[in-house]
C-alpha cells in the first residue's frame, strides 16, 4: 500500500519530467532528474563546451545560473504539481566556489507558495554536498488556472 | 554571440541571435530565462575589461548576479546586451547590464553583478580549494 503514500510525489515527478522533456534549453545543457529521499535533484553532466574559464578550468557562471534557474522551476513543478510552466520573475545568484568540470547536482526547497507567487531557494554542489558551489533565491509567478 | 562594434558609448554591447535550442520548450518559443541569465553573466564579465582601472590580465570570478526578467522575448529576435562596469574598488567590480530586443530596443531583462578580481591562478584545480 506504499503507493498511496508515494502517489503525491509520483505526480510531482511526472510534472517535473514533463517540464524537462519539452524544455529545449535544458536539453541543450543535458540536464537529468533524480529523486533522492523524496527530494528532486537535477544533474548536469560535465562537458567541455560548458567551460567558461579555460585556465582554471571552471564551468561557466552562466551555465551554473541556468542550472539554478532550471532547478528552481523543476523543484517548484515537482512540489506544486504544476502542469504549466511558472514564470520566473527574478533570480539572485551567489557564486560560492569554483565550479569544477565535474558532475554538478542541484536541489531546492519551496520557501513559500501562495496563490499567485512562489519563492524558491536552491543550491548546487559537486562531490561534496556540504560544500555548495552556488546558491540562489528565485521568485516565480504561478500559472493561473483559466476559468 | 558577437561584440556589437557599432554601438558606441560607455560599457560594451553584445548581440545574441535567437536559436530554437535557447527556447523554453517546443511550444513556448521564447528565450529561456537561463539563456538570458548566461549572456548577461558573460557580458557583465567582459565589460570589466573596458573599465580604466582594470589591469590587463587580471582574472575575475562572479560573486553574485541578480537578474529581473521584465518581458518574455521570442527566439526569432536578436538580443542586445549592454553592460557597464560602474566601479572597481578593493578588487571588487560592480556591473549593471540590460538585455533588449535589437529590433525595437524594448528592455526585457536587467541585471546587477559583482565580481572579485585577481583570483589566484595558482588555485588547486584538482580540489578547487582556495
Amino acid at each position: 500500500m506504499a503507493d498511496i503514500f508515494s502517489s503525491e510525489s509520483e505526480n510531482g515527478l511526472m510534472c517535473a519530467e514533463r517540464h524537462l522533456k519539452r524544455a529545449s534549453y535544458a536539453a541543450f545543457l543535458g540536464i537529468r532528474l533524480i529523486v533522492n529521499e523524496g527530494r528532486l535533484q537535477t544533474v548536469l553532466p560535465p562537458r567541455e563546451d560548458l567551460i567558461g574559464n579555460v585556465n582554471l578550468p571552471a564551468l561557466h557562471g552562466g551555465v551554473l545560473g541556468s542550472l539554478l534557474d532550471l532547478t528552481a522551476s523543476l523543484v517548484l513543478a515537482y512540489d506544486a504539481e504544476l502542469i504549466d510552466t511558472p514564470r520566473l520573475v527574478n533570480i539572485d545568484v551567489d557564486y560560492l566556489r569554483t565550479g569544477r568540470v565535474l558532475e554538478t547536482f542541484g536541489a531546492g526547497e519551496v520557501v513559500r507558495r501562495g496563490r499567485r507567487a512562489a519563492n524558491v531557494r536552491c543550491w548546487l554542489w559537486q562531490d561534496n554536498f556540504e560544500r555548495p558551489i552556488a546558491a540562489a533565491r528565485v521568485q516565480f509567478l504561478l500559472p493561473q488556472r483559466s476559468v | 554571440m558577437s561584440l556589437d562594434e557599432n554601438d558606441l558609448g560607455p560599457g560594451i554591447s553584445v548581440l545574441l541571435p535567437g536559436h530554437p535550442r535557447l527556447a523554453v520548450d517546443e511550444i513556448d518559443q521564447n528565450f529561456h530565462t537561463g539563456a538570458i541569465l548566461a549572456i548577461i553573466d558573460n557580458t557583465a564579465g567582459w565589460c570589466i575589461r573596458d573599465h580604466p582601472d582594470y589591469v590587463e590580465g587580471t582574472s575575475m570570478a562572479t560573486l553574485d548576479l541578480r537578474v529581473d526578467f521584465l518581458h518574455a522575448v521570442s527566439v526569432s529576435q536578436t538580443l542586445r546586451v549592454r553592460a557597464i562596469c560602474e566601479a572597481i574598488d578593493d578588487n571588487v567590480a560592480f556591473v549593471r547590464a540590460t538585455a533588449e530586443e535589437l529590433e525595437n530596443g524594448l528592455i526585457i531583462a536587467t541585471g546587477q553583478a559583482t565580481f572579485m578580481l585577481g583570483t589566484p591562478s595558482g588555485l588547486d584545480v584538482t580540489t578547487g580549494l582556495d
